[in-house]
């Protein structure tokens, strides 16, 4: 069963990798096999000692952009990472969003660049005030509490500019270190859509998708 | 797993006949007609990093998690995650999830100090804890037994080990990690409101003109409420103001109109200035009539130290002739000496001349408590004096390069900000107020300026403080898992409130301790004097969290104690521990939530743990059946000398036996089998339930047979029954249904409605009721220090009367002060730390997470990239950051996001190979006892 054979991989990692540093050693209790304490967990070196440690060296990826390199999604609709190099292009300010000059839909083709997908340019806020007795509304409408069970009041707004909600692009997208994972991840990346591991397919009927939790919807 | 069309059509039909008979599916049968299917199970959920509390939904297929995107229902992130938002979907799939315990053992099996760890069933985990409990509390009592608890356990673990602490072993040693986070927050609330919790809501955001931020990089630490400040900031540049206060430049500056950058705890200096601009020189910004209605002025002792450890104590005897003492070297001893007395400073003289103090004065430190007293108006105007601009400009000033001119100007502007007529102001602010030897003071004086103006809890305006985990809220201050609280916030020492919790929870009256002291610091010295034997770590990781973190490592490791760790992961905590119990994470369980906008969240199992993993929840109620009432309930002295008295014969009238277990009194009595398990109807319909009713893994108990689940609704207990504390209280919440349905509700909720602004006549019922006559917009209703004698800044005139403040408010005066250690000669450079966007607190989900790894796989130093060049320091070079208590060494960087001012540099914490917590030091708030992360002094050099 798929559940099972994962419990085995991942104990047998744990046992694996303390093997590779001749961490796993034979006990008489019993059956099983001891490992020492430098074997388990990110920090191999001494815990005690700070003169053998130093961390993971960053070494980010030096595509330029436009180079037409891409990474993978990590899942369906997932942030895509940036896969260039990033010198000088940051920070992020209200006047100065370098991301935006190629990534926005209408340039990217020509930049080599990812487009800003369609949930980019929609607004599920709504527009918060309060009426003059005093009561809060969204969009308008007197409102008792923020959530409800019902999917009416949802609020999807299709707008022209990129949502201010989303220009702090770095929030999201981050460039990549090359080189060993500290720890490999288990995951398995499913996409429904085919072309799910480069494109955003959340748009749509697709932004309501499921959020009936009770009725499974 | 390939299915045959014969297996599918089997698992199809299995799922929807066991649906319509009410029992449980297996998940992997479920998983499979699920995938048959073609489909994805959707289902809503919380976010399982900051406090600011997302919704996330969640996909799961075959058993496992397959994606996360925003929830479009979700009120606080309409539709949008941050980067470790989305990548909840990988965080329990790291490949070294821990699957079996494991203990230290020798070659015999037996537990062993020295030993390696061995794989080992349940049954003897939890018999050699039971083993270690006992031997604990035979040596030292209920202090000798204690919980690292946490702002990330769910609702019910939190109240589950609550119980068992508090009911059970009598021990109120259980504190969290929270403690680390916004304990001064917490203070400060009790003190200014008499409550825990802010007035405000988000909505704040979208209604309000100017957002200042104090001290909190919001930009990575609570992005998506940035990603909200960013929206309303772009809706409306001209108008909508945002101003950075920070002692270094980072993210939120980036899109701030004004960046203040301050010297470390002068931030304490501008509220203060901002105060007087007000008082001194806009007195007619103050609403009178607001104040009078709803103020009191208050003052407290100024000579409380900082937290740390004082003369006399165990591992600080004896005391050397080269200044070393006990188990603290000579440089230790150079800051913590300060505890007991300090030399006023010429930067603090000034601030301190209204109290009597010149510079070169010595101030001797004794524990203040909290005690404080009122005093009127002039007296408070007294204490502003000192704050004028050229005094504040002169000691805040944090960057040596700009000049005093242009920065006072800035602060100029900041307080105009503030004082406008008709601008509506919220003030954020998290660790930089409350990681302070001052926190709670500096949180009591924000409350302090929004009030004079009458810009409090009302909508748009506020001062607000945001929490730092998912549920330091929710769990580690509603559910009050602190050694000095209880549930809806009763307090331990109140006999009242004992009464409530010992009625509720069918304990013998005077079961529970009145003496809660042992907050996380205090369990660590406490480890490190040999008083606390035994000590359980619950989703947490203090040996990597905590400051001075060589002392504890040491104290677990090599003194006669027992110390135990739940994790997922095996972080810095598992390793020093010597038994490690594999832990469900947080999708693998039923759970809820509390943020810091009083929005309590909860969420189903997804999915079955790896391995052999239990929750928390199931560990804690699995431990009490080690435990009778025999065991647990005899007299007992404290260190103190107050004495528990022996609840026995009281527990045998109330119809208990002397074996009556725990399990049986504290978690399956009656009113917890009320609770059922119904897997034909909403919310349980479908959904995984490992406590109640097992899962198809067939996990090997505690008694050493198959688990096969408690038979009752535990999780809905567990919450009804600490909800229940809370309601007519003003903590009310809505029933455990209703939160499996919306996403979220900020309590109180009254009548199925959610409150919005707190104290706020129009939108709060509890103070809509104390408004019915008088009509006043607002009533400061917290019950706590309600009553106060009358002083002045020097002192309580003890022979006053205790006036009533009923429904009010108070404004504090409270002074800059220096902190215990700041740069000199020797050690030149600030050290602050902290967290950075993509991971999350000490790593040890976010680092096993590709994506966030290699977004930022090591802790870097950053640092003014002048700094580096006269230490004679390369970019991306390594260096050491010394202290007086350790040193680490890790990578400069001088061009990346946070960028400081000469002199101080900024180093974040997840890194368990850039182990900072060595060379931070543990001062903390003597108030609020919160450590103080942000300052210490190191030097820094070539490695």
């Amino acid at each position: 069963m798929t559940t099972l054979s994962k419990l085995t991989i991942s104990l047998a990692a744990v046992l694996l990798m303390a093997g590779c540093t001749g961490g796993v050693s034979p006990s008489k209790s019993g059956a099983s096999e001891t490992v020492s304490e430098e074997s388990l967990g990110l920090r191999k070196t001494n815990l005690y000692t700070e003169d053998t440690t130093t961390g993971d060296k960053t070494s980010y990826g030096k595509e330029y952009a436009g180079s037409g390199y891409k990474i993978k999604r990590a899942f369906q609709d997932a942030p895509p990472m940036i896969p260039h190099d990033i010198e000088g292009m940051l920070p992020i300010t209200i006047k100065d969003n370098q991301c935006i000059s190629c990534h926005m839909p209408e340039v990217a083709a020509s930049m080599g660049a990812t487009p800003v997908p369609v949930s980019h340019f929609t607004n599920f806020r709504a527009d918060t005030a309060i009426a003059k007795n005093g009561k809060i509304t969204k969009s308008g409408i007197e409102i008792e509490n923020t959530s409800t069970d019902k999917m009416a009041h949802v609020s999807i707004i299709k707008k022209d500019q990129l949502v201010g909600a989303r220009f702090n692009c770095t929030q999201c997208h981050a460039p990549q270190s090359t080189g060993k994972l500290a720890v490999e991840n288990t995951f398995e990346a499913q996409y429904q859509q085919i072309d799910g591991a480069e494109k955003s397919s959340w748009n749509g009927k697709e932004f309501m998708k499921g959020l009936d939790t009770e009725h499974g919807k | 797993m390939a299915l045959s069309r014969r297996d599918f059509l089997k698992s199809s039909a299995a799922a929807s006949a066991a649906a319509a008979i009410g029992m449980t599916v297996p998940t992997e049968v479920e998983a499979a007609a699920a995938k048959a299917e073609g489909d994805w199970r959707w289902d809503k959920a919380a976010c399982r990093f900051c406090g600011t509390g997302c919704g996330i939904m969640m996909a799961t297929k075959g058993g496992k998690i397959v994606a996360v995107k925003g929830d479009p229902a979700a009120p606080v992130n309409r539709g949008l995650n941050c980067i470790k938002g989305y990548f909840n979907a990988k965080i329990m799939y790291g490949a070294d999830r821990l699957t079996k315990p494991l203990l230290r053992v020798d070659e015999n099996g037996n537990f062993d100090k020295k030993g390696r760890f061995a794989p080992i069933s349940w049954e003897r985990a939890f018999d050699e804890m039971e083993v270690q409990a006992k031997k604990a509390l035979k040596e030292s009592g209920p202090e000798g037994v204690a919980v690292f608890a946490s702002g990330q356990y769910t609702i019910m673990e939190g109240y589950a080990a609550q119980k068992m602490m508090k009911g059970g072993f009598r021990s109120n040693a259980i504190d969290p990690n929270a403690r680390h986070c916004m304990a001064s927050a917490v203070v400060g609330f009790y003190q200014t409101f008499g409550i825990d919790e802010p007035s405000g809501c988000y909505d704040d955001i979208e209604l309000t003109d100017t957002i200042v931020s104090w001290g909190s990089n919001m930009a990575e630490m609570h992005p998506i409420l940035w990603s909200r400040v960013t929206d309303r900031k772009l809706s409306d540049p001209d108008r909508v103001k945002v101003i950075n206060m920070s002692t270094y430049t980072h993210r939120t500056s980036d899109l701030a109109d004004i960046e203040i950058i301050f010297s470390p705890n002068t931030d304490m200096a501008i509220w203060n200035y901002i105060a007087r601009e007000i008082v001194y020189n806009n007195p007619d910004s103050i609403d009178w009539d607001f104040v009078k209605k709803h103020i009191v002025f208050a003052a407290s002792p100024v000579n409380m130290g900082y937290g740390m450890r004082r003369k006399g104590e165990k591992s600080l005897t004896p005391v050397r002739p080269d200044g070393s003492a006990g188990k603290y070297d000579a440089l230790e001893m150079q800051t913590i000496d300060k505890e007991m007395q300090i030399t006023v400073s010429e930067k603090e003289a000034p601030a301190l001349a209204p109290y009597g103090y010149k510079a070169g004065d010595v101030m001797v430190n004794k524990p203040a408590g909290l005690k404080h007293w009122e005093i009127d108006f002039e007296e408070y105007k007294k204490f502003l004096a000192p704050y004028t601009l050229d005094y504040v400009a002169d000691i805040a000033k944090g960057d040596p390069d700009e000049s005093k001119e242009a920065y006072g100007k800035k602060l100029k502007a900041l307080a105009d900000l503030y004082i406008e007529k008709g601008r509506k102001v919220v003030s954020f602010w998290t660790m930089g107020m409350n990681q302070h030897t001052r926190g709670t003071w500096t949180n009591t004086l924000a409350y302090n300026v929004h009030f004079l103006l009458n810009k409090q809890a009302l909508p748009g305006s506020g001062a607000f403080s945001l929490t730092g985990q998912p549920s330091a809220c929710g769990t580690a201050r509603e559910v009050g898992t602190f050694c000095h609280r209880l549930p809806a916030d009763m307090m331990v020492k109140n006999p009242k409130h004992r009464k409530i919790v010992e009625n509720s929870w069918k304990i013998p009256l005077g079961t529970l301790n009145p003496v809660g002291n042992q907050h996380i610091m205090k369990i660590h010295r406490d480890i490190e004097d040999g008083i606390v034997k035994f000590a359980w770590i619950n989703v947490c990781n203090p040996y990597q969290d905590s400051a001075s973190a060589t002392h504890w490592i040491n104290a677990a490791r090599n003194m006669d104690n027992f110390i135990v760790c739940s994790d997922g992961y095996p972080g810095i905590s598992a390793k020093v521990s010597d038994l490690i119990l594999p832990s469900a994470m947080i999708y693998e369980k039923w759970g809820g939530y509390g943020n810091a906008e009083r929005r309590t969240q909860l969420w189903r199992q997804q999915v079955l743990p790896v391995g052999d993993s239990m929750s928390d929840t199931w560990q804690w109620v699995e431990f009490s059946k080690r435990f009778t009432v025999e065991d647990l309930w005899g007299a007992y002295t404290l260190r103190n000398g107050k004495k528990l008295a022996n609840v026995i014969p009281e527990a045998l009238k109330m119809g208990y036996k002397k074996d009556t277990t725990m399990y049986e009194i504290l978690f399956a009595n009656e009113r917890a089998k009320s609770y059922k398990v119904d897997m034909n109807s909403f919310p349980q319909q479908g959904y995984d339930n490992s406590e109640c009713i097992g899962d198809s893994r067939n996990v090997v108990g505690s008694d050493g047979k198959v688990f096969d689940g408690y038979g009752f609704m535990i999780h809905e207990y567990l919450f009804e029954e600490y909800a229940d504390f809370g309601r007519g209280h003003a903590h009310d919440l809505a029933p455990f249904i209703t939160y499996q349905r919306v996403r979220g509700l900020k309590w109180p909720v009254v009548d199925g409605k959610e409150t919005q602004w707190r104290f706020n006549s129009m939108y709060d019922p509890y103070a809509a009721k104390q408004t019915k006559e008088n009509n006043n917009s607002h009533a400061f209703y917290g019950p706590l220090a309600k009553a106060l004698k009358q002083g002045d800044l020097k002192g309580m005139d003890k022979a006053s009367k205790k006036k009533g403040l009923k429904n009010k408010a108070k404004i504090f005066a409270r002074p800059y002060m220096d902190p215990p250690e700041m740069p000199d000669d020797n050690y030149d450079t600030w050290l602050c730390t902290g967290r950075v966007l993509e991971h999350w607190h000490s790593g040890t989900m976010t680092m096993r997470v590709p994506e966030l790894y290699r977004a930022v796989p090591e802790a870097l130093c950053y640092m003014h990239p002048q700094d580096a060049k006269d230490k004679g320091l390369k970019q991306g070079g390594l260096c050491w950051v010394e202290s007086r208590r350790g040193k680490v060494k890790a990578r400069v960087e001088t061009r990346g996001r946070n960028r400081p001012a000469r002199g101080l540099v900024f180093v974040p914490w997840f890194d368990e190979k850039v182990f900072i917590n060595k060379v931070c030091l543990d001062a903390t708030c003597p108030q609020s006892k919160q450590t103080d992360f942000k300052k210490c002094a190191v030097k820094i050099y070539k490695a």
